[in-house]
């Protein structure tokens, strides 16, 4: 028995579901194939095929294209299930990229390359080709929207080119800082959750 | 996204340098800043001066006075 089941265009978890439903339908040993059109079908089509005892392999027959095989037991196929992590299905992007600074410095170990690394950093971001929505700045990191000219006019540059910059409000008025904020606007921990809750990425040097 | 601008960059032989060139420069009022080592001159990592253009003499100077070797010093679009 062969089968072939197109699930091209698909969303997640669609193609396991469909899938499962068509390995019930086998009623001798057989093969069947799944085409789908993005890595994280292949995989969740894997450990489907693998949790029931199936041999799996998958290939890619073009940008967007893939070909999952399973060699279907009509012994296993009736009682076929579907594991938890098969349906694993990838959270669409929301709020972008978000960059944190949750210091002057960058990494651990000795403070005065830190900070040098920290500006580095900063420095390097506004090269980049795609740049994150956010910035976010807390704790010490209040300190370089405030304090360091040359990051703040790289931290300015990025807001010019659409980036916002936040800076925690708590922060500056801890650290005395709330009359020097010379790039973005002041804000507060619901944003600062809500900004990050909702990223696609979190960058954190 | 940044517009590149012609500067001239010194690399140097360790961090150290580097950024003991930074202080020397920043107790002088001297014009510039640290930025990281720009790729057309290494692959590798570290930290490069980064000083307006043109005065080639006057950055050399600098370096004299504050008893560092530069390992490169080239003026180039960043």
């Amino acid at each position: 028995m062969e089968r072939t089941l197109d699930c091209m265009g698909m969303a997640c978890p669609l193609p396991v579901i469909n899938a499962k439903k068509a390995i019930e339908a086998f009623t001798e040993d057989g093969t069947l194939r799944i085409l789908v059109d993005n890595e994280t079908a292949v995989q969740n089509l894997t450990r489907l095929g693998e949790h029931n005892g199936f041999t799996v392999t998958s290939a890619q027959d073009g940008e967007k294209a893939f070909t999952v095989t399973m060699a279907v037991k009509a012994s296993a196929a009736k009682a076929a299930t579907v594991p938890a992590e098969a349906v694993s299905c990838a959270v669409p992007a929301k709020g972008g990229r978000v960059v944190v600074l949750s210091a002057d410095t960058m990494g651990g170990g000795d403070e005065q390359l830190g900070r040098k690394l920290m500006k580095a950093f900063i420095f390097a971001l506004t090269s980049q080709d795609v740049l994150p929505d956010k910035v976010i700045c807390y704790n010490r990191g209040a300190f370089l929207t405030t304090q360091d000219q040359d990051t703040v006019n790289d931290l300015k540059k990025l807001e010019a080119a659409g980036v916002t910059v936040m800076t925690c409000g708590t922060c500056l008025d801890y650290y005395g800082l709330k009359e020097a904020l010379k790039v973005g606007i002041v804000s507060n921990m619901y944003d600062i959750v809500e900004a990050q809750v909702g990223a696609s990425l979190i960058i954190r040097p | 996204m940044r517009t590149k601008e012609r500067r001239l960059i010194v690399a140097f032989h360790t961090t150290h340098d580097a950024m003991a060139f930074e202080d020397y420069c920043l107790s002088r009022g001297a014009a510039g800043r640290l930025i990281p080592l720009p790729r057309e001159i290494s692959a590798g990592c570290g930290l490069a001066w980064s000083a307006p253009p043109g005065d080639m003499a006057g950055l050399r100077d600098l370096l004299a006075g504050a008893g560092i070797a530069p390992q490169h010093i080239k003026e180039m679009e960043i």
